[in-house]
């Protein structure tokens, strides 16, 4: 007798009909958004000879420029203590900004067969760009800290345990923007040329590139204004805990309850992120 | 006890297709009254179904009756406007092979990636990637990048991939249009697999062999409704009776060739100006049947005088094989052209179609009494159908007769044990 060799799969065990339970989706959701972000992180490293340097390059790069023409040239930070390692944090904070909501804009509108074709929540490919970007941002920023602390470049206190926060803050707010401009980019592409000139403008709006010494002694009540805009608050704060604690912490600056006005900005735009990512995630995979 | 794993009730989804799309501010902006013009496409109307935990279920139709919609409803990737949908269980979605998978990366990274899409998690796929590449014959590639595979390897990776899916309830749609012979042999082992092991599938397919051999059930769909709903044999067989009379459009070439840009050659002495296909009725169709007469007619037009020209055609099936290339002249019809003759029609009359059920293509060409030089060769210059109600295997019918004999006496047994002596 011949036998007939049985094409066998290569888990060819009994199969158990299974019903989904909340934390078993949770843990599929979370392995997925962890894959994504990883494949993303490798990705745009392959096929180049520097690698992850050009992470390091670009906000170094952008860094001495600055430096070269507000530092050096124009003096501005001449007043501010350690102006040089404030701008150094300051831009390396920025570029995350920069680069999370610029590449997580694309990330629904980009992953059209993911989305035509497979089911899952689809917030998590807007996770998926922003955590590949806040990657690069830890790295980027620990390095700061292993190189320039036996140097003496950062004065550290008990007031720098409150970086964390800080990072938590800076990522909502990245994340609720990304959700509201990936949805809407899916509709508008205008919502790319928008947000470009837009964040231009947060940009020298947020007190990157110059101390926030400079607006204070121009107008307390400008000063104010200021350090209630999210991005200008972070990066400030940080300034404060990491660099040196002659630069106030921005709550000083606000005075009153005015210091909450920047956290209550980021959950509204966070909010206003999630709901408008969920009114219009039926919509997708039809306008794909 | 019993419940079960989908229900459908009273789903629709409408298409709103825009006729002029706006995609930017501007637009909204300049034209803020307008509510754009829209084109509404039903398709999906009012289904209502159940379909039982175990059971197999194939669910066909023409082109554009709603079953691939119908499935992305499932799959919850389209929202439904109305209606209500239950299902208990897990479901995976096949609705493409290697969805996710990314050609920058290498084969043993794409398993993860296109396991995570599953919703497999990492653990769970590094128990498996060695089986799965070794499945897939790609142990020695397994660290190459996917983009210097060839497509049949990346179909074969995708594919090991992809039935490594845990869910209860799997979604698929054509997943056996791709690959050659050995590979949806290859797919249908894993279906009779999925079957035994009593997992619910809905398969959408155009493939009326695979719903016949492989479904419990079978529904069939068309303008976005189900019009029969039953045994297999029966809905299948309702479908080809179906599709003969749906595609009465008359196909007649040149003019309304149904060919996407037809080759065409020659020097033009003697121009194909019209090719039909007539059914035993002698109107024109786009479908004929299997085992009834059809007839060809090529119109031909004379605009330098030549004595005497052939009639050449070609039958391909869609995947390029010529299966028969008749001419007037192995036929032993010389047509001859009297200087006169500016028109013409040549008839090549098949009495007894022996194509059986798919798609073909047929070619038409004038050529010289030698049938060395082309006048006019137009490829591909028609598409059609051929239906066979008993939905047989293959590309022809042999016309061959069964008979068979039978004895008491164990003939076999003895003729094998003399040969192994």
């Amino acid at each position: 007798m011949m036998e007939v060799a049985e094409l066998r799969p290569p888990d060819a065990d009994a199969f158990e009909p299974e019903f989904p339970t909340r934390r078993d989706t949770h843990r599929r959701n979370f392995n997925l958004g962890a894959e994504l972000a990883l494949t993303q992180f490798k990705l745009k490293y392959t096929g180049s000879i520097l690698g992850y340097v050009w992470s390091l390059l670009k906000p170094l790069m952008l860094f001495g420029i600055m430096w070269l023409v507000f530092s050096a040239f124009m003096k501005v930070g001449g007043s501010s203590p350690r102006f040089t390692m404030q701008l150094l944090v300051a831009i390396v904070v920025w570029t995350f900004f920069q680069e999370a909501t610029s590449s997580a804009l694309s990330s629904i509108a980009g992953g059209g067969n993911l989305i035509r074709k497979a089911y899952f929540p689809r917030w998590i490919l807007v996770v998926a760009s922003t955590v590949t970007a806040a990657m690069t941002f830890v790295i980027n920023l620990t390095l700061i800290l292993v190189i320039s602390v036996p140097f003496g470049q950062l004065d550290l206190g008990l007031r720098s345990l409150l970086i964390p926060v800080f990072i938590v803050e800076l990522y909502v707010l990245v994340l609720g923007i990304s959700l509201l401009l990936s949805a809407l980019f899916v509709f508008y592409r205008d919502v790319g040329q928008i947000w470009e000139i837009l964040s231009q403008v947060l940009f020298w709006g947020s007190a990157v590139v110059y101390p926030f010494s400079m607006v204070s002694a121009h107008s307390a009540t400008l000063a104010k204004l200021v350090a209630m805009n999210p991005m200008a608050q972070i990066i400030e704060d940080v300034r404060h805990a990491l660099v040196t604690p002659h630069v106030p912490w921005t709550a000083d600056i606000a005075g009153g309850g005015l210091y909450l006005v920047p956290l209550v900005a980021v959950i509204g735009v966070t909010a206003v992120g999630w709901v408008v990512f969920h009114k219009l995630t039926p919509k997708f995979a039809e306008a794909l | 006890m019993k419940q079960n794993a989908i229900a459908l009730r009273d789903i629709n989804k409408c298409f709103r297709v825009p006729l002029d799309r706006s995609t930017t501010l501007k637009y909204k902006f300049t034209h803020p009254r307008s509510t754009s013009r829209y084109r509404e496409l039903h398709a999906v109307r009012g289904i209502t179904c159940d379909i039982p935990h175990g059971q197999f279920l194939g669910i066909t139709g023409p082109n554009g009756c709603g079953k691939s919609t119908l499935l992305k409803i499932l799959s919850r990737i389209y929202k439904p406007d109305s209606g209500s949908m239950s299902i208990q269980g897990r479901v995976s979605p096949f609705l493409e092979l290697g969805v996710g998978f990314n050609s920058e990366l290498t084969a043993r990274e794409n398993v993860f990636l296109g396991g995570a899409v599953l919703g497999l998690t990492r653990a769970e796929l590094r128990e498996r990637v060695d089986r799965i590449i070794s499945f897939a014959d790609l142990e020695d590639c397994a660290d190459q990048k996917l983009k210097n595979f060839s497509s049949g390897m990346q179909v074969r990776l995708a594919f090991s991939v992809a039935i490594q899916a845990d869910a209860g309830i799997l979604l698929m749609d054509e997943v056996l249009a791709v690959g050659d012979a050995r590979f949806q042999e290859k797919c249908f082992d894993i279906f009779s697999r999925y079957k035994r092991e009593g997992r619910t599938i809905v398969l959408v397919s155009h493939d009326l062999g695979a719903i016949t051999n492989y479904c419990d059930r079978a529904l069939l769909m068309d303008h976005g409704q189900i019009i029969d709903d039953g045994n297999p044999t029966e809905v299948t067989a309702h479908y080809r009776r179906n599709i003969g009379a749906d595609s009465d459009r008359t196909a007649t070439a040149i003019e309304g060739s149904t060919n996407v840009a037809p080759s065409r050659w020659g020097t033009q002495e003697v121009e194909v100006v019209g090719v039909r296909l007539l059914g035993p009725d002698g109107t024109p169709h786009q479908t004929v049947y299997t085992g009834q007469p059809f007839t060809v007619e090529v119109d031909f037009a004379v605009r330098t005088s030549v004595p005497e020209v052939v009639c050449g055609l070609a039958f391909r099936r869609s995947d390029g094989n010529t299966l028969s290339g008749p001419n007037s002249r192995t036929g032993g019809h010389p047509i001859r052209l009297s200087p006169e003759v500016k028109t013409g029609t040549v008839r090549y009359v098949v009495p007894d179609n022996p194509l059986l059920g798919g798609s073909y293509l047929l070619t038409a060409a004038i050529y010289d009494e030698h049938a060395a030089r082309a006048l006019d060769h137009v490829e591909d210059v028609l598409a059609f159908r051929v239906a066979d109600e008993e939905g047989r295997l293959g590309f022809v019918d042999l016309g061959g007769r069964w008979d068979h004999t039978a004895s008491s006496i164990d003939t076999m047994a003895h003729s094998a044990l003399s040969t192994s002596q």
